[in-house]
């Protein structure tokens, strides 16, 4: 067995790749929660906006009129958890699972209405590429980064964005108070409910680019259930990652890097004995879980996250 | 310890009227997509009951979703949340398929039980580890349950796509070796009086596995313990009820129902495990529970409905031309408008005690 | 010149119960000016309506001789009013600096750590406190956590600062460094309004008093000159009832005793500082004490809810400071909880099933771990109708029962037990006379049974009807334990509002 398989320029292409949509769902659920609110439709805000990208790309021709209305997709049904999580202090795992369903379902329903059985059609304007031209002529690293789309530089840049915005900025500094003790926010007169408001539209839109970034970029359409689990994937990231920009991003690398390992050593022979790589796509989960149990250093959520707001009474 | 849903005390109301919303809600949605909502429900409805045929194949799927149901309302009645009975069913179905195929010249009598106990230990183990991480460590069971959803799922690639458990087939997907004819749920109805039905045993068994759900929580010392945790649990832990030392024992059981879901489906229906089967009863079990309000009629009676939604949907489909996924946008608004009503219920109850009143 | 600010008429009910009626306060500028009164008198209701956190029902608020509408904590700060919260409202993981300003962070969008901490270290030196600004308050102990919440309401310009008990979670010395800077702050022009119910801090600190009691005024005074007893009989009141004429009980042998008792409260502070207790047999210990003194924790401790950190507890002889409720319980412990609705009773449950709360696997109630629903019912009826639950029907859901009838059933189920001691908390809080007279004639029941009972109680009425001894609760201590015919009311409102010198004789 070569080394390319593990580390060639192919893997860590495909590491990117894999790992864009992982880190944009992540960056997504990194903001809800850290605003105090737990979004676990990001799943399905990320299927809406494959969709709907899709669809808008079909019938306008125009890419960033697609990518406005996948972006506009996903932030409506989060809008429909922010509104029964936030006003109306809902279960919000039940209504992160209900809006999951909804999204599985609506998609899917409108795939059949307006495709039928022959599926999306093939020539979409594109998502482009970046070509970064004789960067990509550096053996191995040029490789690597030499033709990556556009989205996933996006995402590098979200990332840097959204870390800046979180640790050094005033806003940021609100957010975080708010998902950490929101009834000390409210005394010093913030919002507390629109602040949540925003962060979870705000996810909505992440996570829909990452369904975008899945079928118009990656795959040039639409099937039924495209994200495969991909929300959950980047809820996991954000928790390995310790609910920062930053960490959610290595974490979806990692898990990126193992998703594209288990494509490469496919068949792999190793002293006779086939790699079993579907079990490194299981990598991703059992880290989090480590994580989370705290045998892989502290990962804690934010104080108040999950636990619906009672605005003192009057 | 959260409590992720009230327990009502009144009646079937507000699960039928968030049915009916969802209808209504479901309907409109045809009608915006341009085809006749009347034509679609009717379908629907002709699909899952219009014949005897059509009714066996709505309980085949009723079935594991009871015991699915099951698995989440006995979590939910502790204050627990255990999204993972999709998770759980998978491991008691590979538990199943395994110890079915591997001892498959044992007649009947011995191999039928013992792949009933491996489907159930299988899915109660699973369980139990999501309920060793909460007691010991805190760790939210919401996460873990779900992170084990997914790695079951992985394995199951694993094992049936070329690892051990992995068998030829006559359909050419993945799939492990079949199980003994000892292992096999027969058919109750036989095919003589009605052709094709796949209703097998396991309706027996989801019934039993109901009143034993039934007898546990209302019935036994322990179950009473559950319900005061679920309930009141500072009332239950100055009782001297320990709140830690029940999570690990009802994850367990939890999985338990779950793992005999599984084993169903392999015993009953496949006959052995196919990758990638029985998905999306895990999710759907929640959505069964909340809506039966945990209680053993109402699962069974959501769980019958959402069976009915699923074959008519199917039916539907290829009768009328609407897409099937119209089921999961009506389920989808069912638990909407199910979450909706706890909060009612929240406002109201706080408008009646008085807030933080000590000076 | 009008006083800074004037109260008059506020008025604020919760549901069944009236927290403020017609209630006065008025306020000078640059006095030190303390808001007094027992627990549920209404002193951090008024303060949360002056800030805006609550609507009275009624009432006008005078700032500066000008009518003030204040509909939330924004308009009170921009009137210059700030509160030091009795429970911090800091976020634990941001620093000292970013907790003050955050809210009014003064200046980009960019989040400048530096200019910031300046900012609150220039606070620091102008009035004297001293807190790293660059400390996480995750790190930082509660005194200086204190210290971060003044600075918060100084940075927004406050001219009149409201402390709720602000010494509740702070050492005798951080005590008289909090003094210092309130001495400072006035000296700086601010007017201070200290809520308490110790009456050390109102003699050491403030210029003139109002004392509230059960939601109205009961006194204004000064400072100067008045005295520790007369405050205290204005906290305290004269709702004198006459001490029930009851048997001497026989002393049995000690079925409670604690030595050197030591516990942490929820936020890690020590609640209970060395208690050295003992209950005998047909004896009711009265727990006299403002609500806070770590009683809670300390009947908490008894029963096995809360980590004892040091010292003993001996129970019938046997050691329970390290058992679990469950083995507590058998040996003979009951407990009739404070809080009956979230911790006395499971509410969705019926009247049976909540008698047999921690019976559920022993016979007659269970064998083998099966429910035997007749023996249940059997018993629910019985425990019903003996303690006069209305209505008299077991299988009723508890939650729609009356605070009355759901403590007969609390009652009920603790005494069912025979047991050798009862810890009574609060047992008649929100009940009315008939309910309140029934838990007394139990109470006294079991005394004569033979039981020892520890009761807690705020009520004084209460405890003097009841107990052949009382012990007062302070800051985590006994400061005494008198004898039922040493123990007036006068002098236990001195030892609960932490006058020790009133232990010994007058």
């Amino acid at each position: 067995m070569n080394l390319d398989v593990l580390i060639g320029a192919g893997v860590l292409a495909a590491t990117l790749r894999l790992a864009t949509p992982i880190g944009l769902a992540a960056l997504g659920g990194v903001i809800t929660e850290r605003s105090g609110v737990t979004n676990i439709a990001l799943e399905g805000c990320m299927l809406v906006g494959a969709f709907f990208g899709i669809v808008a790309a079909d019938r306008s021709g125009n890419l960033a009129m697609a990518i406005g209305v996948a972006l506009l997709a996903g932030m409506l049904l989060a809008a429909l958890h922010a509104v029964a999580s936030i006003s109306f202090r809902a279960d919000q795992i039940v209504i992160g699972m209900a809006l999951n369903i909804l999204a599985l379902g609506l998609t899917s329903y409108l795939d059949y209405e307006l495709y039928g059985t022959t599926g999306t059609p093939a020539n979409l304007p594109a998502v482009p590429s970046l070509d970064l031209g004789p960067i990509g002529a550096i053996p191995f690293v040029g490789g690597a980064i030499g033709r990556q789309s556009s989205i996933v530089w996006a995402t590098f840049v979200l990332v840097v964005v959204l870390q800046l915005f979180l640790f050094r900025t005033v806003p940021g500094l609100r957010l975080r108070a708010v998902g950490e003790h929101p009834r000390a926010a409210e005394t010093v007169g913030i919002d507390v409910r629109r602040t949540r408001y925003w962060a979870v539209l705000a996810s909505g839109a992440l996570a829909a680019l990452g369904g975008a970034y899945l079928s118009m970029a990656v795959a040039g359409s639409f099937t039924d259930g495209m994200t495969n689990g991909r929300g959950f994937i980047g809820l996991a990231a954000m928790i390995f990652g310790r609910w920062t920009p930053v960490g959610a991003l290595a974490a979806a690398l990692v898990f990126g890097y193992g998703d594209a390992l288990s494509v490469s050593l496919q068949g792999a022979d190793i002293g006779g004995f086939v790699f079993p790589v579907q079990l490194l796509s299981t990598l991703p989960y059992l880290l989090t879980i480590l994580a989370v149990a705290g045998f892989v250093g502290r990962s804690r959520a934010p104080a108040a996250d999950g636990i619906p707001y009672e605005p003192e009474g009057h | 310890m959260r409590q992720p849903t009230a327990q009502w005390t009144q009646g079937p109301a507000v699960p039928v009227v968030s049915v009916l919303v969802a209808l209504v809600i479901g309907g409109i949605f045809v009608a915006i997509s341009g085809h006749n909502p009347l034509v679609a429900y009717q379908a629907l409805v002709l699909g899952a009951f219009g014949s005897p045929y059509d009714i066996t194949e709505t309980l085949v799927i009723a079935v594991p979703l009871t015991l699915a149901g099951l698995s989440v309302a006995v979590a939910f009645r502790t204050g627990l949340f255990n999204i993972g009975a999709q998770g759980q069913l998978l491991v008691g179905a590979v538990a199943a398929g395994a110890v079915g195929a591997a001892l498959a010249p044992l007649p009947g009598v011995l191999l039928l039980p013992l792949t009933l106990a491996a489907g159930v230990t299988g899915g109660a183990a699973y369980g139990a580890i999501a309920g060793w991480l909460k007691a010991t460590r805190g760790v939210n069971e919401v996460i873990t349950t779900i992170m084990q959803n997914y790695i079951v799922v992985f394995v199951m690639h694993w094992l049936l796509q070329n690892g051990p458990m992995s068998a030829p087939n006559a359909l050419g997907t993945p799939a492990s070796a079949p199980i003994g004819a000892g292992a096999i749920l027969p058919i109750v109805i036989p095919n003589e009086i009605l052709p094709l039905s796949r209703l097998h045993a396991g309706v027996l068994l989801a019934a039993a596995a109901v009143v034993v759900f039934w007898f546990l929580l209302w019935r036994t010392s322990l179950g009473y313990e559950l319900r005061a945790v679920g309930l009141g649990a500072r009332a239950a832990a100055q009782a001297g009820i320990d709140p830690k030392r029940r999570v690990v024992l009802v994850m367990a059981i939890a999985g338990g129902f779950a793992g005999l879901a599984g084993m169903i489906q392999v015993s009953g229906l496949f006959h052995r495990v196919f990758d990638g089967f029985s998905s999306g009863f895990g999710f759907d079990a929640i959505a069964v529970a909340l809506l039966g309000k945990n209680s053993p009629v109402g699962i069974t009676l959501a769980a019958i409905l959402f069976g009915a939604f699923a074959r008519g949907g199917t039916i539907m489909q290829s009768n009328a031309g609407i897409s099937a996924h119209l089921v999961e946008v009506v389920e989808a608004v069912v638990l909407f408008v199910i979450a909706a009503e706890t909060i009612v219920r929240a406002i109201a109850r706080r408008r009646g005690t008085p807030a933080e009143a000590l000076a | 010149m009008p006083p800074l600010l004037e109260m008059h008429g506020i008025s604020k009910r919760f549901g069944e119960l009236q927290a403020l009626a017609g209630v006065d306060l008025v306020v000078s500028e640059g006095e030190i000016h303390a808001l007094v009164g027992e627990n549920g008198a209404g002193k951090t209701t008024l303060m949360n309506v002056l800030y805006g956190l609550y609507h009275a029902d009624a009432g006008t608020i005078r700032y500066r001789g000008k009518d003030a509408r204040i509909g939330g904590p924004r308009d009170a700060i921009a009137l210059g009013i700030g509160m030091i919260h009795q429970h911090f409202m800091l976020v634990p993981p941001l620093t000292v600096a970013e907790n003050v300003v955050l809210g009014d962070e003064r200046g980009g969008a960019r989040l400048e750590r530096r200019a910031i901490e300046e900012r609150v270290a220039s606070l620091e030196r102008r009035f004297g406190i001293v807190a790293d600004p660059a400390a996480r308050i995750e790190d930082v102990p509660l005194g200086i956590q204190q210290r971060v919440e003044i600075l918060k309401v100084l940075y927004r310009g406050s001219e009149l600062l409201i402390f709720d008990e602000p010494t509740a979670v702070l050492t005798p010395q951080e005590v008289d460094e909090l003094f210092g800077i309130v001495r400072t702050l006035r000296d700086e022009g601010k007017t201070v309004i200290l809520i308490t119910h110790k009456l050390r801090e109102v003699l050491a600190v403030s210029d003139r008093i109002t004392v509230l009691r059960g939601g109205r005024n009961a006194g204004e005074l000064v400072t100067r000159s008045t005295t520790a007893a007369e405050i205290a009989r204005a906290m305290v009141g004269r709702d004198l009832r006459d001490i029930r004429a009851r048997a001497a009980a026989e002393r049995g042998a000690p079925v409670l005793e604690t030595a050197g008792l030591q516990a942490l409260s929820d936020r890690g502070a020590p609640a209970l500082r060395g208690i050295d207790l003992v209950v005998r047999g047909g004896e009711i210990l009265g727990i006299a004490g403002v609500g806070g003194n770590g009683q809670s924790e300390l009947a908490q401790c008894i029963l096995g809810l809360r980590a004892v950190t040091a010292g003993r507890i001996t129970v019938a002889g046997a050691d329970v400071a390290h058992d679990d409720p469950r083995r507590t319980r058998l040996r003979g412990v009951a407990y009739v909880p404070e809080d009956r609705r979230a911790e006395g009773l499971v509410l969705a449950f019926t009247v049976a099933d909540n008698f047999i709360l921690g019976r559920q696997d022993r016979p007659p109630y269970a064998r083998r771990g099966i429910l035997d629903g007749r023996a249940i019912a059997a018993d629910g009826a019985r425990l019903a109708a003996e303690f006069d639950v209305r209505p008299p029907n077991a299988a009723a859901i508890v939650g729609t029962l009356s605070g009355g009838n759901q403590q007969k059933v609390v009652l009920g189920r603790e005494i069912a037990g025979s047991p050798k001691l009862i810890v009574v908390s609060q047992p008649t809080r929100g009940l009315d006379i008939a309910a309140t007279e029934y838990v007394h004639e139990r109470l006294l029941e079991q005394r004569a049974r033979g039981a020892g009972i520890l009761l807690i109680s705020s009520e004084l009425d209460e405890i003097r009807a009841l107990s052949d001894r009382v012990a007062v609760m302070f800051e985590g201590r006994i400061v005494a334990v008198l004898d039922a015919a040493d123990a007036s009311e006068e002098r236990l409102g001195l030892l609960m509002a932490g006058h020790a010198e009133a232990a010994s004789p007058l």
